[in-house]
């Protein structure tokens, strides 16, 4: 009943219990919107069941009556469901996310009060009620259509935060049932949300696997710290034991990091029911895709970014998709479609909301922005449209009324910004007027860990994360001279028949050192980030090194260049370079600028269509030797698919049941190869003559990749021949009437993508989990 | 809120006050504002900063942006040992660090010893300044930890405007040109 638990072990049981339910009723909440899709689907069904069960069940033995009640009649509502008794409906939906919210709604309030509130019984009961009604009625009834019942309770969610506190905090001083009845329900998750530290903001689900691995670490580490304490200083191996406890502890900073990293998924669970509800009520038809789910992002960003997020799907939904009639005029499918797409990206995770709605229209902005004197009209002659769209985010404008009803967005865009630049974030619009709008928002991995190359320019280091890096090219001081050839004030390098426009890091950041530069050998980092490609100068290169991302202070971020600072294994700092904002600042254009707003052209392009990929790893088979003479097969692999290019010797792999066997950082990885190429290198290093380099030493390529599996992914290895470049290639959407194979065009020249991997290529059939709103 | 704290603390306690040496005049900060004094260290410079910004330090797993007094007076920079000292940012839950030449010692001196800063002082002064302790040897210039932070630093647009990071780089390419 109502009275609090005692303390210890009973509170710590009600904590347990409720971030488990919570999580319930997460999974809950995404199966309802699913099985709207797919009614006739039992494994839903069941995940429901099970949610609500072990809620019931739990709450009997916690002495959580009303709750007991609720989840028991949603219990028996489900049960019929489960036997076929009933049909899926609209309204039973409904009514089931009306029994969810009402349970998130007393969830709630124990969390905070460590009681239920008994005093709100009465609406337990007209809930209760209907969800009787539902199950007796069966599925005869015609449907009440749902934006009917949803109308009142979204008006109370899209309410901010502190009306829904109220309403749980006094939910016996209204006495009008109905307002109550819609009102609590409403008011959970728009409190589970914004309410600061909730449960699960403060609970962190962990592989059993992970945790056993930190712990094998700190054992080791333990070890390790035995062993120094008991040499003197002098002896012999104390180097090794330095090495030995430098890679333990490395490990195991890898391992925490990694462990407190979480996938966008989770995040994305609550969308469809967002959408879904949300389009109900504005009589849009939305349908929600998602992509990258898998991308990982440290849990606090993760919590951090959920609410501009909502805001920014609320937005889309809401302002973005246009009214179905509007859709028809416009020669667009009725249906609308909200995609949100998580990448890698520089050091960040890179978060996208992409609706193919009307747009925003740049002249009405910048009209408005003149009117309000944010710019003079000279200023906005000047402006690119991408200038001018970004003026949106500025708080004077965004909050006027006048803007959101002309430019159709604009609402709360400024709390947007401020909230993702607390994390040190930033945001950026891009819009197609009649075909969409894409926001993009670019959070830094803080915390995470990411592979850099240290590079020296001007004495001092500069980390340059590796995924931006093309290719390295060293100048020697002979060449030095005449490789750098001027148009203009532009200098250039040619490379490959192609030029490349310079930037040479020392001058850009105004380091004294930037003496006669060309007259000693130099490194040319050529990079690309978001269109730009140019080639960075530096003095030197050091050693590639897995680094940890931490923030720079707000002033320090404001300079742009640089996305972080990172303590490099010699204790010292170095700043981390924002290659596409160091690109900008000296100046170098983007290339080409690719749309990603969705496109909205008819069906039959698809076939057509040629999806846009990250780079591609090029490598050499051993298959094929025979037929095209020792060249070997040309495959491609997603550069996001490869862990890590490993040269390992031959004597290394391992045999189990005629598997090939390598074991990888306390892992065992089965080796793939298609090619025979190991038995190949096993018999040129026997038949090698003694002084050759392949006799004893042989080493075999592998590359170590992240196969996508049903749960999670599995690292595998792939024996090659060799690799040949890493460059981006285009994935060709596959065709009907083509073979098996997924295709890629890299390097113009058409390469086959490794099967298993192509999807990591973004491939829109397989990546995209299709949901309807 | 310290400094409200403060004012309502009797005037006649004595202050545990840390004097800190920057070029040669000495200046003052509560210890209990305090949270940690480093010695010497070598921040990291950020190229493009301000030039208040003396760089950024590995700090408890974080990185300390470090402001240096000496470019906030407007001397010049020297070489040799310096000191860090730690606060907290109040309003942004963030550290940072500021340098001065070294720490001179703790003092006890009593609240009614301390006057408002004079109206007949210059923008900068009075940005960074907090009133001045009348001790017999002389004045001990008051510092509030508060009023140096970064942030604050930067908005009030006072310093390294002369050396902000577009003049800087309008320099650089000109430079480049040449």
């Amino acid at each position: 009943m109502g009275q609090k638990p005692d303390k210890g072990e009973v509170e710590d049981l009600t904590k347990e219990f409720i971030a488990e339910s919570q999580e319930g009723l997460e999974r809950m909440e995404l199966c309802l919107t699913q099985l709207e899709k797919k009614p006739d689907d039992e494994e839903l069904v069941a995940e429901i069941f099970r949610a609500v069960h072990t809620i019931k069940g739990t709450t009997g033995f916690l002495g959580f009556s009303r709750l007991e009640r609720l989840a028991h009649a949603g219990e028996s509502l489900l049960g019929a469901l489960r036997d076929h008794r009933l049909a899926v409906c609209t309204e039973l939906i409904s009514g089931l996310l009306e029994l969810m919210d009402g349970l998130r709604g007393i969830l709630h309030i124990i969390e905070a009060t460590g009681t239920e509130g008994e005093r709100t019984k009465d609406n337990d009961n007209a809930l209760i009620a209907r969800l009787l009604e539902l199950r007796d009625r069966g599925s005869s009834m015609k449907a009440v259509p749902a934006s009917q019942n949803q109308a009142p309770l979204d008006k109370l969610r899209a309410g901010s935060s502190t009306s829904s506190g109220q309403v749980a905090q006094h939910p016996s001083q209204s006495s009008d049932h109905d307002a109550v009845l819609s009102a609590l329900p409403a008011a959970a998750p728009g409190v589970a949300m914004a309410a600061a530290p909730s449960m699960q903001d403060k609970t962190l689900r962990i592989d059993v696997e992970v945790l056993n691995r930190i712990m094998n670490l700190v054992g080791d580490l333990v070890l390790t710290r035995n062993q120094i304490l008991r040499c003197s200083p002098g002896e012999q191996n104390f180097p090794e034991l330095a090495r030995r406890l430098d890679s333990v502890t490395a490990e195991l900073r890898e391992s925490v990091m990694q462990a407190r990293m979480q996938p966008m998924g989770y995040l994305f669970r609550k969308f469809p029911r967002l959408v879904r509800d949300l389009a109900a009520t504005c009589g849009r038809q939305v349908r929600i895709e998602f992509e990258g789910q898998e991308t990982g992002l440290d849990k606090s960003l993760l919590e951090a970014v959920r609410d501009p997020l909502t805001h920014a799907v609320r937005n889309a939904v809401d302002h973005g998709i246009e009214p179905p009639q509007e859709r028809i005029k416009a020669g667009k499918p009725v249906e609308g479609v909200v995609r949100m797409r998580a990448y890698h990206q520089s050091g960040s995770v890179v978060i996208e909301v992409i609706d193919d709605g009307a747009g925003i229209s740049t002249e009405r902005v910048l009209v408005k922005a003149i009117e309000r004197g944010l710019v003079t009209p000279e200023q906005a002659a000047s402006m690119t449209q991408r200038e001018a769209l970004q003026l949106i985010f500025v708080s004077g404008i965004s909050t006027a009324k006048q803007v959101t009803s002309i430019s159709g967005r604009g609402m709360g865009m400024d709390v947007v910004r401020t909230n993702v630049e607390k994390v040190g974030g930033s945001v950026e619009l891009e819009s197609r007027l009649g075909s969409g709008t894409t926001l993009r928002m670019r959070v830094p991995l803080t915390l995470a860990i990411i592979p850099a190359l240290v590079v020296r320019s001007g004495g001092e280091s500069f980390a340059l994360p590796q995924n931006s890096l093309v290719e390295l090219v060293y100048v020697t001081q002979h060449e030095a001279e005449h490789a750098v050839e001027r148009m203009g004030t532009t200098e250039l390098y040619r490379l490959r028949k192609s030029l490349l426009q310079l930037v040479w890091l020392d001058r850009l950041l105004g380091l004294e050192h930037c003496a006669d530069a060309e007259r000693h050998d130099f490194y040319i980092a050529v990079v690309e980030s978001e269109g730009r490609r140019f080639g960075l100068v530096v003095d030197d290169l050091k050693a590639p090194e897995e680094i940890v991302v931490k923030p720079l202070s707000a002033e320090l971020r404001e300079i742009g260049v640089f996305s972080g600072a990172t303590v490099l294994g010699n204790g010292t700092l170095a700043l981390i370079l924002d290659v596409a904002a160091t690109g900008a600042r000296a100046g170098v254009r983007p290339e080409a600028e690719e749309g990603t707003v969705v496109d909205a052209k008819p069906a039959e392009d698809e076939t057509a269509q040629i999806e846009l990929v990250n780079a591609m790893v090029i490598y050499e088979t051993g298959q094929h030797q025979s037929a095209q003479g020792g060249d070997g097969g040309r495959m491609a692999m997603p550069l996001s698919a490869v862990e890590r290019i490993e040269s390992v010797p031959l004597s290394e792999i391992e045999y189990a049941g005629g598997r090939a066997v390598l074991q990888y950082r306390g892992e065992l990885i089965p080796l793939e190869d298609d090619g025979n190429l190991l038995r190949a290198l096993a018999e040129a290093e026997a038949t090698a003559s003694p002084g050759d380099a392949r006799k004893d030493g042989a080493t075999a390529t592998v590359l170590i990749c992240l196969r996508p599996e049903a749960n999670g992914a599995r690292r595998v290895g792939m024996v090659v021949r060799r690799v040949l470049d890493v460059s981006a290639g285009r994935l060709l959407a596959a065709d009907a009437a083509a073979s098996q194979e997924q295709l890629a065009m890299v390097r113009n020249r058409v390469t086959t993508v490794h099967r298993e991997f192509a999807q990591h290529a973004g491939n829109p059939q397989t990546a995209i989990l299709k949901e309807v709103a | 809120m310290r400094s409200a704290e403060v004012k309502e603390a009797d005037a006649g306690d004595a202050v545990p006050i840390c004097s800190l040496r920057v070029g040669s005049r000495l200046y003052g900060i509560e210890t209990r504002q305090i949270r940690e004094v480093l010695g010497t260290t070598a921040p990291r410079r950020v190229p493009l900063a301000p030039q208040y910004i003396a760089g950024v330090l590995p700090y408890r797993g974080e990185v300390l942006t470090t402001v240096s007094f000496r470019a906030l007076l407007g001397l010049e920079k020297r070489d040799g040992a310096n000191c860090v000292l730690v606060f907290d940012d109040e309003e942004n839950e963030d550290r940072f660090g500021l340098m001065v030449d070294g720490v001179a010692g703790v003092i006890a001196v009593q609240q009614d010893a301390l006057e408002a800063n004079p109206s007949g002082l210059d923008e900068r002064s009075q940005e960074i300044f907090d009133g001045a302790y009348k001790l017999p040897s002389g004045l001990m210039v008051r510092l509030d930890p508060q009023r140096l932070r970064p942030s604050r630093l930067a908005e009030s647009g006072l310093f390294g405007s002369e050396s902000g990071p577009h003049e800087r780089l309008k320099q650089v390419r000109q430079g480049g040109q040449s």
